[in-house]
């Protein structure tokens, strides 16, 4: 048994050395492929959630997710939903779209954004949504934002 | 056949709402019950004293929903103001439970002196304060919870709200079951120690976060 | 004062060569792709980075020390990295505080500390609380992907030894912690090791309840160092504050006052978190019994309180025992030493040491040693 034993932790010893070996090989590649078929996603209250549709413009598409509700009720970011103006370089000075959220056809707000300054305003056509007047980022579940090649809009739902 | 219905309807919202109830609970359940170190059976006591807290609150809020009918669209102001006075009610009783830990009731005394009357009072606190933490807990306004109150002011009369509620309620404990093995680490007296560290962690978290809510409430409305 | 055993033996130079052979060859095979780079900066740094950790280890085998020559290594890369991770911030955006706009738009550098408080939401929901991309892309290379990645396969290699080998935070504390001769606070309630077992806990809960990384947002003093939420009010003020001093105070003050590694052993909670895998580890510290006097050097030298009398009596440290050889290398009389577990104690502590280095070594130039060049390559391409 003390000779089992003995042969075991040797074993693990040498076993740790060719896993320091593989790690930069092999053992990295593998390990991160496993992560990455796992289908986690990050969270939407980061990420603004999945995308629900896409409408069209001249020039522009704007790209609506599905609504990101608060799904514990200690979690201090509020529900939203997160629409994108893109291509943000082809956008007008200031532009103003009514846009229907939930995909029924109906548009369910106006917004008009300057999208020089990032000031975007919400009137809501849907008591479902909440107006808003925003200049930058208010909080995560309220802002206007440039990220990468569009124009981030998150309005606070309920 | 229809109050059939809604129960069994209660209760399927409930046990599909469960996880996130755990979820939301745990931060104040899990070290309270790791910090008592009693045994399964006493750790299942002190949970069903825990969940009576829950469940009162439960009720409570039945009764509100009834008495309000539909209209619990609450304003983000008054949910803020629910939320901010939630998590000062937990900060404190987390906070007292922690320091009552500390003090154990005298084995004998013969008179009652100051110290050994404080010391019983901690100890009747501990006792107490986890009912008042489970009704802490059951004061959410989860979506769940909120759905569960509309449809209980929809059912009918009170009684319908209230039984609508209890079934809620069963379904949203069974998962809180599993909790009772917490009583098999009594052994492990680390654990009770790093339970009360626990606790008064979370105190100071609550404290916190009591104080931006209300804050916010307060000054900027 | 104990009897002291004069005793600084060391292995010849040729011998010392030869055992050093094996990671020389492993840092030319870790740094070629650097020193082929176009730039006289990146293959300046590849070369003293190579030079750098080969010369430690040399050192390792010569004097059959370790924790003297893994500290050099260690303090270089804590200091190093913010240095560099600074300097990519300003060039990137002129600034350390995070936009929300790199948030949204999942740029921000996964780091290790936050991997406890995923793993219950990623393990219930799918969901990683994290503002980052599961996957690495152009503007994201420290994905989450990645990050897990190297942490799983540091887990595997030297399980509780990432807070010697690994991390690049904790070498600030242990620079700090070794300028004094003598600490001027020599007692320290060991009831306070409990604390980032607690701090894990309260994390791990309340992370899973507000589906938020509690621990990024309230409590990691690194933030001072590294990014931070921009202050743009009340909140955003205090939590800046509350980094600022824990950092000072837990990074800097306590370890010139202790020589401790206090942050580590007072607060991080990954800490406690990577002690499980201590379990799991093929290598470990064993106390002989039988040549203990006890003189308590060990407990003195030892960076985080791992060894108290309870455990030497038990024969090994506690399982915060982070494999940084301060114990073996103060001890007088071979009492403490390297052990692979499953063999008997004190049978070939040598060849145990060497097995650890090997795989602790190979670790710390692919990963330490990348950073450490990375940063260097920063500072000699504004030099040259």
């Amino acid at each position: 048994m003390k000779r089992l034993r003995s042969i075991l932790g040797n074993s693990g010893a040498v076993l740790t050395l060719a896993l320091a070996a593989l790690t930069p090989f092999l053992l990295y590649g593998w390990f991160q492929s496993a992560i990455g078929a796992a289908h986690l996603r990050i969270d939407p209250t980061y990420s603004g959630g999945e995308i629900s549709h896409v409408i069209e413009r001249q020039g522009y598409r704007i790209v609506v997710n599905r609504p990101v509700p608060r799904r514990s009720p200690l979690q201090r970011i509020g529900p939203f939903v997160q629409i994108t103006w893109t291509p943000a370089d082809r956008l007008p000075a200031s532009l103003s779209d009514e846009v229907d959220l939930d995909g029924d056809g109906v548009p369910d707000v106006r917004v008009a954004i300057d999208t020089q300054n990032l000031v975007v305003d919400v009137t809501p056509l849907s008591a479902r949504y909440r107006p808003m007047h925003s200049r930058g980022v208010t909080s995560f579940s309220a802002l206007i934002a440039r990220v990468k090649d569009g124009i981030v809009v998150r309005i606070p739902i309920g | 056949m229809a109050l059939t219905g809604l129960m069994t309807e209660a209760l399927l919202l409930g046990v599909s709402s469960g996880p996130v109830c755990l979820a939301s609970c745990s931060p104040v359940l899990v070290p309270v019950l790791a910090a008592e170190q009693r045994s399964p059976r006493g750790t299942g006591a002190l949970l069903a004293q825990f969940l009576g807290g829950r469940l009162a609150g439960y009720l409570v809020f039945a009764c509100i929903a009834w008495l309000l009918g539909l209209s619990l669209h609450f304003q983000p102001r008054d949910q803020a103001l629910i939320y901010g006075l939630a998590d000062l009610g937990l900060a404190i009783f987390l906070g007292g439970y922690a320091l009552a830990m500390r003090a154990r009731p005298a084995a004998s005394c013969d008179q009652p002196c100051p110290a050994a009357r404080a010391r019983l009072f901690a100890h009747r606190y501990r006792s107490f304060a986890s009912v008042i933490l489970g009704f802490v807990s059951g004061l959410t306004l989860c979506p769940p919870f909120v759905a569960a109150g509309v449809r209980a002011a929809e059912s009918g009369g009170l009684a319908h709200a209230l039984l609508f509620f209890l079934w809620f309620f069963f379904g949203t404990s069974v998962w809180f079951a599993p909790s009772v093995g917490l009583g098999m680490l009594r052994r492990f007296a680390a654990v009770g120690v790093v339970a009360r560290l626990t606790l008064f962690l979370l105190a100071g978290y609550y404290g916190y976060l009591a104080l931006i809510v209300l804050g916010r409430v307060f000054f900027h409305a | 004062m104990p009897d002291r055993v004069l005793h600084t033996p060391r292995r010849s130079v040729g011998k010392s060569l030869l055992l050093t052979l094996p990671i020389l060859l492993w840092s030319l095979l870790m740094f070629s792709r650097t020193m082929m780079e176009p730039g006289r900066a990146p293959k300046l740094a590849a070369g003293v980075t190579l030079v750098f950790m080969v010369a430690l280890f040399f050192q390792m085998m010569r004097t059959l020390e370790t924790h003297r020559w893994r500290r050099y290594f260690f303090v270089a890369l804590g200091f190093l990295f913010p240095v560099g991770f600074i300097w990519q911030l300003f060039a990137l955006r002129g600034s350390m505080s995070i936009p929300v706009e790199r948030m949204i738009s999942g740029d921000t550098p996964f780091c290790f500390l936050a991997i406890p408080m995923m793993i219950l939401p990623a393990a219930i929901a799918k969901t990683v609380i994290f503002p980052g991309s599961i996957l690495p892309t152009t503007s994201n290379p420290h994905a989450i992907a990645a990050m897990v990645a190297i942490w799983l396969a540091a887990t595997l290699v030297l399980g509780k030894g990432w807070c010697s080998y690994g991390c690049f935070f904790g070498g600030i504390e242990e620079g700090f912690g070794a300028i004094p001769k003598k600490p001027r606070i020599r007692r320290i309630d060991p009831r306070w090791r409990w604390m980032p077992w607690a701090v894990l806990a309260a994390i791990v809960l309340l992370s899973a309840a507000t589906l938020e990384p509690v621990y990024c947002m309230w409590l990691c003093p690194f933030k001072a160092v590294t990014e931070y939420p921009a202050v743009r009010s009340f909140e955003t003020a205090v939590q800046m504050g509350v980094f600022i001093t824990l950092f000072l105070g837990l990074v800097v003050v306590l370890p010139l006052l202790t020589k401790k590694r206090t942050q580590c052993s007072f607060l991080c909670p990954f800490g406690a978190f990577q002690s499980i895998f201590n379990k799991t580890g093929a290598f470990d510290i064993r106390i002989d019994q039988s040549k203990c006097t006890p003189c308590v050097l060990c407990e003195k030298a030892c960076p985080t309180m791992s060894i108290t009398p309870e455990a030497v009596r038990s024969g090994q440290p506690l399982m915060s025992c982070m494999k940084c050889g301060a114990c073996v290398d103060a001890c007088v009389r071979d009492a403490v030493v390297w052990h692979i577990k499953g063999t008997d104690s004190g049978a070939s502590s040598e060849r145990a040491r060497l097995m650890h280095l090997y795989s602790a070594w190979a670790f710390a130039v692919m990963f330490g040693g990348s950073i450490i060049a990375g940063t260097l390559e920063k500072i000699f391409g504004v030099l040259a």
